[in-house]
């Protein structure tokens, strides 16, 4: 076997290697990417939450946070990451999620249906504009001045957070 | 991204070189190979020119960003967050609230619903005739409810919702109902008021499917659960203040609701003897609780206790005038302590919606030896979403004495409906109902067909 074999074989297996552990290092940042943040206001002092409460806050049910303010909710339309992720959590399909809140707007639940927005640009801005706002977004389009709280005493991208 | 996507062709053109590397030390190689060689050399070089001019257009995008750390964790974590790509953190222009409609949070909310329905019922003998429906017609279509719904807030924690419903009767002749006035006022998850005209939290039904048959998954509400101005037994309406919230109670999801108003209501009798019952009444108290455990989600277990105290002035019904009272029974003067006692165990998740209600009316004169009549009441309904339809089952029993002035009208009847409702689209609705109910009193059995489009806009 010459040199210029064995050189070969050392580049393949090189070549091979970088390309197993960038796969891998891509398979991390995509499992972290996927992952739906909770966001509220900064001025929220709201820090974590639990799954069984963020349910009930985007069902509607919880309608206040612990100190009185009046929860706004804030939604991206239908087919976005975030809209897959709300309708997992309450366990509804998207025709399911269009009836039940107008079912709650009927009952005298809900003033209205939470407010859905087109960009994650509106998204901070209604964040900024309600005191009491929460919102899911991709983790990947967290923005600054967007409050990111713990789900279960998680943050997204830990093992086992539960939005994703 | 990109970056990455540019060492992965790197990487893969590497391979390439050194797979042609090997097969070289086996033969010589031919001078299209070394033109491939040198096209891949080239490509290379190329790749690895846009791998830098990136990177430096990274470096200059990110000493544009202001410093901000990218996110506010409530409390410092392992958690790993990725960067933000520089257009996502780039400031964008600050656009002002107006600059967005935002007229759903201070303007009017305008809704509505309606229905069209046709009602086929083998009457022998003609009963009464509610939402439009002749009694001892063959069949006929009717428009039922049609209500326009408002609400509007008014501060963070106030808001205003009227329901006005356009009701048909006899002759295609509307009445408007101001179904729902309330002003209302949460002050938080634990305090919730409404004040003015509500609808009873007797039970789960008038709760959750309110007036709008959109809601309803059958195309009619059971009959103690109707409203009292169509010959429900209940008082489905009231005036007065209503208070709910949660309770704390951690994972067991315990609410409470208290009512204090008026429900003076006047019932036609159902029988179609034109009579009806004007049950000028004191004022009501209904206090309630229910439970929504977290651990089995869709599960709602209640119950309530109603006390009012009534009279039993029977009216004629196309005069109005006050009737003379029935012989035997205790005069105009007397008053009944009216308590309606109801149970419900509810399940409503994963396209499965199982109903099941039971009530117990009291009817007890008041300051007078005389009978003490209980009504006892129950439906139970079961259906399950597949696809757009949903097909249902539903028994419902009512028995009430034929000695009770009240609810002498209704007798003891029961029986099942079944049908499928689907669902055209979010806000169309297609319903087939079949009932059937048995009679007593030697009253021959009622079969119906009922076809309903709702709809909700």
């Amino acid at each position: 076997m010459g040199v210029k074999s064995i050189t070969t074989l050392l580049l393949l297996g090189l070549a091979v290697l970088s390309f197993v552990s960038k796969g891998m290092a891509q398979a991390e940042d995509i499992a972290v990417a996927a992952d739906i943040a909770v966001v509220v206001s900064s001025s929220n002092p709201a820090t974590t939450l639990s799954l069984g409460d963020l349910r009930k806050i985007f069902a509607g049910v919880k309608r206040s946070w612990p100190g009185g303010l009046p929860i706004k909710l804030v939604t991206r339309g239908a087919g976005c990451p975030e809209r897959v992720a709300l309708l997992k959590l309450l366990a509804m399909s998207e025709g399911e999620y269009k009836q039940y809140w107008t079912s709650q707007v009927f009952r005298g639940e809900a003033d209205a249906e939470p407010l859905i927005v087109p960009s994650v640009g509106i998204q901070k801005e209604a964040l900024n504009l309600f005191p009491g706002a929460i919102s899911l977004v991709s983790v990947r389009d967290v923005k600054p001045g967007m409050k990111v709280i713990k789900i279960d005493g998680q943050m997204p991208g830990a093992a086992g957070y539960p939005l994703r | 991204m990109r970056k990455g996507g540019i060492r992965t062709r790197i990487q893969w053109a590497l391979l390439v070189l050194a797979v042609g590397q090997a097969s070289s030390g086996a033969q010589t190689a031919s001078p299209s190979d070394q033109e491939t060689i040198a096209q891949l050399v080239e490509q290379i070089k190329q790749l690895q020119q846009q791998d830098q001019d990136l990177l430096e257009r990274i470096k200059i995008l990110e000493a544009r960003q202001p410093p901000a750390s990218p996110v506010t964790e409530s409390e410092p974590t392992g958690a790993t967050v990725p960067q933000q790509s520089a257009e996502q953190t780039a400031p964008p222009p600050a656009p002002s609230p107006a600059s967005h409609d935002w007229h759903d949070e201070h303007g009017v909310q305008f809704r509505g619903y309606g229905e069209l329905d046709y009602k086929v019922l083998n009457q022998r003998q003609p009963e009464l005739g509610t939402y439009g429906f002749v009694p001892g017609s063959q069949g006929n279509f009717y428009t039922g409810d049609f209500g326009l719904f408002l609400t509007s807030r008014l501060t963070d924690k106030t808001s205003v919702l009227a329901e006005m419903v356009f009701e048909e009767h006899d002759a295609q002749k509307y009445d408007v109902d101001l179904r729902r006035i309330l002003l209302k006022y949460d002050y938080n998850d634990h305090l919730k008021m409404s004040f003015g005209r509500y609808q009873t939290d007797i039970g789960y039904y008038n709760w959750a499917f309110r007036s709008a048959a959109w809601l309803q998954t059958t195309a009619d509400r059971p009959l103690v659960m109707e409203f009292a101005s169509n010959g429900g037994l209940l008082p489905t309406q009231a005036i007065g203040v209503s208070v709910t919230g949660a309770i704390p109670s951690g994972k067991l999801g315990l609410n409470y609701v208290a009512e204090y108003g008026s429900s003076d209501t006047i019932r036609p009798d159902i029988n179609g003897d034109g009579l009806f019952t004007d049950e000028n009444n004191g004022n009501q108290t209904n206090v309630g609780l229910f439970a929504r455990p977290d651990r089995l989600r869709g599960l709602q277990i209640g119950t309530s206790y109603y006390h009012d105290k009534i009279s039993n002035f029977v009216l004629n019904g196309p005069s109005g005038a006050p009737l003379p009272p029935p012989p035997g029974s205790p005069g105009l003067s007397a008053r009944f302590g009216q308590t309606i006692v109801n149970g419900y165990v509810v399940y409503a998740g994963h396209g499965i919606e199982f109903l099941n209600e039971g009530f117990l009316i009291r009817d007890a004169p008041l300051h007078l030896n005389y009978a003490v009549f209980d009504t006892p009441a129950f439906y139970s309904q079961l259906s399950k979403q597949i696809g757009r339809v949903r097909p249902f089952f539903r028994y419902q029993y009512v028995n009430a004495s034929l000695n009770n002035f009240i609810y002498d009208d209704v007798g003891l009847r029961f029986g099942p409906s079944f049908g499928a409702r689907y669902d055209l689209n979010d806000y169309i609705a297609f319903k087939a109902q079949l009932d059937h109910t048995t009679r007593s009193g030697g009253e021959p059995d009622l079969n119906g067909l009922r076809l309903q489009l709702a709809f909700t806009f």
